[in-house]
């Protein structure tokens, strides 16, 4: 450490977020940078699971020396400087918070991003809410205190030839060195994307894998996001079979669900949805192409706030519910 | 009684006894230099502009 000099920031008023992207929902973060704002590697991240999964002493000990290697070879990633952004370009943001002076919280930077989004209309929710999706969902478990070493794979990149040990060195072409970097740029893949390509150093030879994206590779557990955005619905279903589907004269590719969970002491249904409900409509719309449950649909394609019909099969008798989804308002001023 | 050899080991003792109450960090080999962390972005820029070291920049949410 004594090879660097360090500074810890923790308040982003005058810090360039254009240039400090990154997923605002870690509690702690790391950029290794020189004296002229060129980002050698980050370090940081998480999932959904922990604040803490890819933390690790050894991990960030690796990221150190690969920065100070990099900083003495003059290794610079090759990157355009992204526009410069300003907290207090985001008007939401200045006026709630640094008008009044209070702290500009990481969080608070995307949660009023989203706002903004969502009242211009250009909130994408498997882009903006659903952010940093898991790696864990295309099968990639990493030997934490290893950096990019693969611990174990399974699943769709298992299929594409990933193995234990092998080390991931590009994620589409960009060279990634920490955990950081592979999650910020698998960030930023399209959520259309069908596949990835993944560069691989191993005990062998490199090479590049091709990775068939899964269905919903993107999707991951919002909780700990707190997004005023995110429609709450307070049920979960479990997707029907096409068998169920079908004896229930449900269109197949339809994204009818069971309810598995609802809350115990909050319900914003009305009729209240109980466990074993099938929920198959959301104001007359059954498919998705997105979705595979009635409260995906709801996230993606409604409003946080609006009300919804929900068409609710119980115990063979059909009726109607009106949900209104709920807002939250996660450590903000009311309006 | 007490020699010069039995004080020596004496002061020994309590003298690890302290280090391992005060800085147990040092008591586990680890090195316990203080390292300034700024909390002044421009002039962690600044210093490593005169110092040419590359900057390790942690963003901390504080609440």
């Amino acid at each position: 450490m004594q090879q660097y000099v360090c500074a810890r920031i923790t308040r982003m008023d005058g810090i360039d977020i254009g240039l400090f992207d990154f997923d605002r929902h870690n509690a702690i973060y790391y950029f290794v940078i020189n004296a002229d704002e060129q980002i050698y590697l980050r370090y940081g991240g998480r999932d959904a699971e922990s604040a803490t999964t890819y933390l690790n002493l050894r991990s960030l000990e690796l990221a150190l020396e690969e920065g100070l290697r990099m900083h003495e070879n003059k290794d610079v990633p090759a990157i355009t400087r992204p526009q410069p952004l300003f907290p207090n370009e985001i008007p939401l943001l200045k006026k709630r918070t640094a008008w009044r002076g209070e702290c500009v919280e990481c969080h608070l930077i995307a949660d009023y991003q989203n706002l903004h989004r969502e009242l211009d209309g250009t909130l994408d929710p498997m882009r903006d809410m659903y952010r940093s999706p898991d790696l864990k969902s295309i099968g990639i478990h990493l030997d934490v205190p290893r950096g990019l070493v693969v611990k174990e794979s399974s699943g769709a990149v298992a299929e594409a030839g990933l193995q234990a040990g092998d080390r991931i060195m590009h994620l589409n072409g960009i060279r990634v060195r920490t955990f950081g970097d592979f999650q910020y740029h698998y960030d930023k893949v399209s959520r259309d994307a069908r596949e990835i390509r993944l560069g691989i150093e191993s005990s062998e030879a490199a090479r590049e894998l091709v990775v068939q994206l899964p269905e919903r590779w993107w999707l991951t557990d919002l909780e700990f996001r707190h997004w005023t955005v995110e429609p709450l619905v307070y049920f979960k279903t479990e997707p029907l079979g096409p068998e169920q589907k079908v004896a229930l004269g449900m269109p197949i590719d339809g994204f009818a669900g069971e309810v598995v969970e609802t809350d115990r002491f909050y319900s914003v249904a009305s009729p209240a949805l109980k466990r074993g409900d099938i929920v198959f409509d959301v104001e007359s719309v059954q498919r998705d192409d997105l979705a595979n449950t009635p409260e995906l649909h709801i996230k993606l394609r409604h409003r946080a706030g609006s009300a919804v019909k929900l068409q609710v099969l119980r115990d063979g008798e059909r009726f109607e519910s009106v949900l209104t989804t709920e807002r939250q308002n996660f450590r903000k001023v009311e309006p | 009684m007490l020699t010069l050899k039995h004080w020596w080991l004496l002061g020994l003792g309590l003298l690890s006894l302290a280090i391992q109450i005060f800085d147990p960090g040092l008591a586990r080999g680890q090195d316990t230099t203080n390292i300034l962390f700024h909390d002044d972005y421009n002039r962690a820029i600044r210093e490593a502009k005169l110092t040419g070291k590359p900057i390790f920049l942690e963003f901390r949410c504080a609440p």
